[in-house]
């Protein structure tokens, strides 16, 4: 069964709201880093075979997150598709501050800057804050730089969600080192 | 016409098949029980299994039927549709559904639809839903596979038809692809084009908007 048209082959495609746009456009480049960030989680649950099923539900549960987030980038604020689009949950955000605490719980307090890296799942968790942090600034310059309005609403909750997950994959990546018995390595000025 | 609603979750359930009606020697309309609480919008799909094998089709039907009504091309060897062209009535089938986002969206602009072969499904859903100044161009064989050709002639501003073989027979009836008659057809300028059938025809059709119908908006639907 071919999954190709080839109707992008000329460096357009469409958004979900329809519209012909270069494949270079913020919101295509916003979505497709927030592709790269799923893709990246999804090598982090990989290499993470013997984590504890709720850990491994858990970065999975985010995925279908990244998915719904990347539903609305894929859309014009205020198109009439907005309106078959599930809402985005503000209380997703909360269920993730929930998640780093439970891990904070067991790491030691920061007292350095520690350099990304230790066991390779941690690496990979960094890797993914690090491309996280990206598609949050993707999603920063789609919103014009300021609190959105009511027809960016979306993007608003999207922007906090980001910013709570490049927190949490940061505080996975300690988790993932204790979990492995590496300590932190701290950054030596 | 019937506006996009949040409720497109899609759910499994079992229907039966309560009819078939050949529309020509390659494609059918096949008749489904509708269960209570199935509801869809026009241009969604509703996807049938059968063992391990899995096919989307287009619901042909409005939401308001009492029936769900898909239209079928028979495959040679394929893998759903040579056994849903001979199935006896009766014969139960597990469904799932509604699925897809390839809903008419009214906006201003003119809507321009393009379909081949059984990809006028999704149009026929909208015509009976009581979509109306379209325009439609559809891309086939020859005039016998030009279903639903009453229904959506009534229902477009303008309905075009293009055959690939054999002579036209009414003034609305062309030959060539529907692509090289688009820019004939279409002045310049933005529109919504709903795009559903072969892939080429998507991509072609495509690259003729970018090219020629600067500010359109693109929703498309690929038949395999």
């Amino acid at each position: 069964m071919k999954i190709y048209t080839g109707s992008g082959d000329r460096g357009k495609t469409s958004l979900f709201s329809g519209e012909r746009v270069g494949k270079d456009n913020d919101r295509i480049e916003a979505y497709g880093d927030l592709d790269e960030l799923n893709a990246v989680i999804g090598a982090l649950c990989a290499g993470l075979p013997e984590a504890p099923p709720d850990r491994r539900a858990e970065l999975q549960a985010i995925q279908s997150d990244l998915f719904r987030i990347g539903a609305w980038l894929a859309t014009t604020p205020g198109a009439p598709e907005a309106e078959s689009l599930p809402p985005l949950d503000p209380g997703r955000s909360v269920w993730l501050e929930g998640a780093i605490d439970c891990m904070q719980e067991d790491l030691s307090p920061l007292t350095a800057f520690i350099l990304p890296g230790g066991h390779p799942s941690a690496a990979w968790a960094h890797v993914a804050r690090t491309v996280c942090r990206r598609v949050e600034r993707r999603v920063v310059r789609l919103a014009g730089g300021s609190s959105p309005g009511e027809a960016e609403a979306p993007l608003g909750r999207a922007m906090i969600y980001l910013n709570r997950l490049s927190d949490y994959l940061f505080v996975f990546a300690r988790h993932c080192n204790r979990w492995h018995g590496i300590a932190d390595t701290p950054w030596k000025a | 016409m019937e506006s996009v609603s949040r409720n497109l979750r899609p759910g499994p359930f079992t229907s039966r098949i309560l009819g078939r009606r050949w529309l020509s020697p390659t494609a059918f309309e096949l008749r489904l029980d509708r269960p209570s609480g199935f509801d869809f919008q026009p241009g969604q799909r509703v996807r049938l299994a059968s063992g391990p094998d899995e096919r989307d089709y287009s619901i042909a039907a409005a939401p308001a039927d009492p029936e769900v009504v898909l239209c079928i091309r028979r495959v040679a060897g394929g893998a759903l549709s040579e056994w849903l062209a001979t199935a006896g009535i009766g014969t139960a089938i597990s469904c799932s559904g509604p699925h897809g986002y390839f809903t008419f969206k009214p906006s201003p602009r003119p809507a321009i639809f393009v379909a081949t072969g059984t990809g006028v499904a999704p149009f026929v859903s909208m015509a009976k839903a009581g979509a109306e100044g379209f325009m439609l161009l559809h891309g086939v064989r020859r005039a016998e596979d030009l279903f639903y050709r009453d229904l959506l002639s009534a229902a477009a501003r303008r309905y075009m038809a293009c055959l690939s073989q054999g002579a036209p027979d009414a003034p609305e009836v062309l030959t060539g692809r529907v692509t090289r008659h688009l820019e004939r057809l279409v002045p310049p300028g933005a529109c919504d084009f709903y795009l559903c059938g072969r892939g080429e025809m998507i991509r072609d059709v495509t690259w003729r908007i970018d090219e020629r119908f600067s500010g359109s908006r693109v929703y498309s639907e690929i038949f395999y």
